[in-house]
């Protein structure tokens, strides 16, 4: 990182980390939630120090992401008890019951995938699902969707290329 | 995709392309995909990135976190993408719901009808024979006339048939259940959803049903005797009155002897426009015998409930009355 940004990043932390973390307070209600979400705000700035260049408002740009990270944490919520709810009832015929390691890196890719087929349209995210994650053929697909298989190899090109765009974190981990 | 790296969008194809279910093609790409890496090395790299974001969602593809994982992404989808799918979904539905709702209200049969009458519609017709047919409300029929029969197709409801005498064309009446063959005589047929029921006025018919076997004898009924044609077979009805029953036609009346109540309140449900809604268990045990007006049907339901004091009829709206027996 070069210095004008190290030092951009430091001048930001400490002029706006306390409040930025009182105003996750009074949002969440919780002292030691708002500190996390503060912490992993800046880790989300840093990583995306582009945003950072020319930055006019700081304390709005905070804010925005701190949004966007309450929006992912309650999201991932609602992807933990989804998934863990399945899992319940699944538990009888599962060979093993996943262990809460395994768990949580289920739920932290799945809140990654979820991001990405943000953007993917409707049609690409069904197809995409369906081969990667149900493991059903193009040709099934096809017939499921009423397009021919050219047009779901399509939308699964889309599909990848759309998760690439919107969610590189997804690429990088599985490296 | 617009303003996206090619080198990507290629290897995004490319990694499609390897998921093939043709092995043919398959081994195919899989010789190509070789090629094209190793002719760049950014090919690679761009592979390797589509790749890893790929075995990321592929761990999570084993029987064991398939389904939770796609009922976590379920709950979890942006509801702005679902919304304009379930809001199209809707309209569609709104688009759909008159054609439904017309098709259960007149099946296809009834609207391509030869003769066919709405609700709360009579007609009396002559045709080319000279016999006088009369439909009630809500009835179709189909004429098949040749040179050797004159057959008519009751599709649904409710017909007065006076039949002209041609000794070189039998008339025959069909119905789902059956058919009745005229000789030279006035009689009603009346195609209820499981049986179909003929009324003696004049001289005699003879009733098959449809599922009789070849060789058995048809029934014959005469006037004041009535019949019911169901899938197993024709009974005897109990008598009738032809009298008040050529009364009933001419004075459009519905003249019923014991019959379940739910059954007189369909026949009076083809008489007016909106519907009559009942609990079919609740009214099982009633039966009607009465005289009811089919032109009023409002004061028909009045007459019901003056016979039957613990019926309890509601109007919600001119087009919508409910009714039940409470306990």
């Amino acid at each position: 990182m070069p210095a004008a940004d190290a030092h951009t990043i430091h001048t930001l932390y400490v002029d706006h980390h306390g409040w930025l973390q009182g105003w996750l307070r009074r949002r969440l209600g919780n002292a030691a939630d708002a500190a996390d979400l503060a912490h992993e705000t800046f880790l989300r700035l840093i990583a995306s120090r582009d945003a950072l260049i020319g930055l006019q408002e700081p304390r709005a740009y905070l804010t925005t992401t701190a949004r966007h990270l309450l929006i992912d944490r309650s999201r991932r919520q609602v992807i933990e008890q989804a998934y863990l709810a399945e899992l319940a009832l699944l538990a009888e015929t599962l060979p093993h019951y996943p262990s809460p390691a395994e768990i949580m890196a289920a739920v932290e890719a799945l809140s990654q995938i979820t991001r990405a087929l943000d953007n993917v349209p409707p049609r690409a995210r069904e197809a995409f699902l369906r081969h990667y994650l149900e493991q059903q053929t193009q040709a099934d697909i096809a017939r499921a969707l009423g397009v021919s298989k050219r047009m779901v190899q399509k939308y699964l090109a889309q599909a990848l290329l759309c998760c690439h765009l919107h969610c590189p974190a997804l690429a990088e981990h599985g490296l | 995709m617009t303003g996206a790296d090619p080198i990507l969008e290629q290897a995004a194809a490319w990694i499609v392309r390897l998921g093939d279910d043709d092995p043919a093609e398959r081994a195919e790409a899989e010789r190509d995909f070789v090629r094209w890496k190793a002719a760049d090395p950014r090919h690679a790299a761009a592979a390797a990135r589509i790749d890893g974001l790929l075995g990321r969602v592929r761990a999570l593809s084993g029987p064991a976190t398939a389904r939770p994982a796609l009922a976590a992404l379920a709950a979890a989808a942006k509801p702005r993408a679902a919304r304009p799918l379930a809001a199209g979904a809707a309209l569609l539905l709104l688009l759909c719901l008159p054609v439904w709702a017309a098709l259960s209200l007149w099946p296809p049969a009834y609207l391509l009808a030869d003769l066919r009458t709405g609700t709360g519609q009579w007609e009396s017709r002559e045709l080319a024979d000279g016999t006088r047919i009369t439909l009630s409300a809500n009835s179709a029929v189909n004429l098949h006339y040749d040179a050797t029969s004159r057959r008519l197709e009751l599709v649904s409801g409710d017909i007065l048939v006076d039949v002209a005498k041609d000794a070189a064309r039998p008339f025959l009446v069909d119905t789902a259940h059956g058919r009745i063959r005229a000789l030279g005589t006035r009689f009603t047929v009346d195609r209820r959803d499981g049986e179909t029921v003929v009324e003696m006025l004049d001289s005699s018919t003879s009733i098959t049903a449809r599922g009789q076997p070849a060789g058995e004898a048809p029934l014959t009924i005469t006037a004041g005797q009535s019949a019911r044609i169901t899938a197993a077979g024709v009974t005897r009805g109990a008598p009738v009155d032809p009298a008040s029953l050529a009364d009933a036609w001419t004075r459009h009346q519905l003249v019923v002897s014991d019959r379940p109540l739910a059954e007189v309140l369909d026949e009076l449900s083809r008489h007016r426009p909106g519907r009559i809604l009942y609990d079919r268990d609740q009214i099982a045990g009633l039966r009607v015998s009465a005289v009811l007006p089919l032109d009023d049907t409002d004061r028909a339901l009045r007459l019901l409930r003056s016979s039957f004091p613990a019926l309890r009829l509601r109007t919600l709206t001119p087009y919508l009355v409910l009714v039940d027996a409470p306990p």
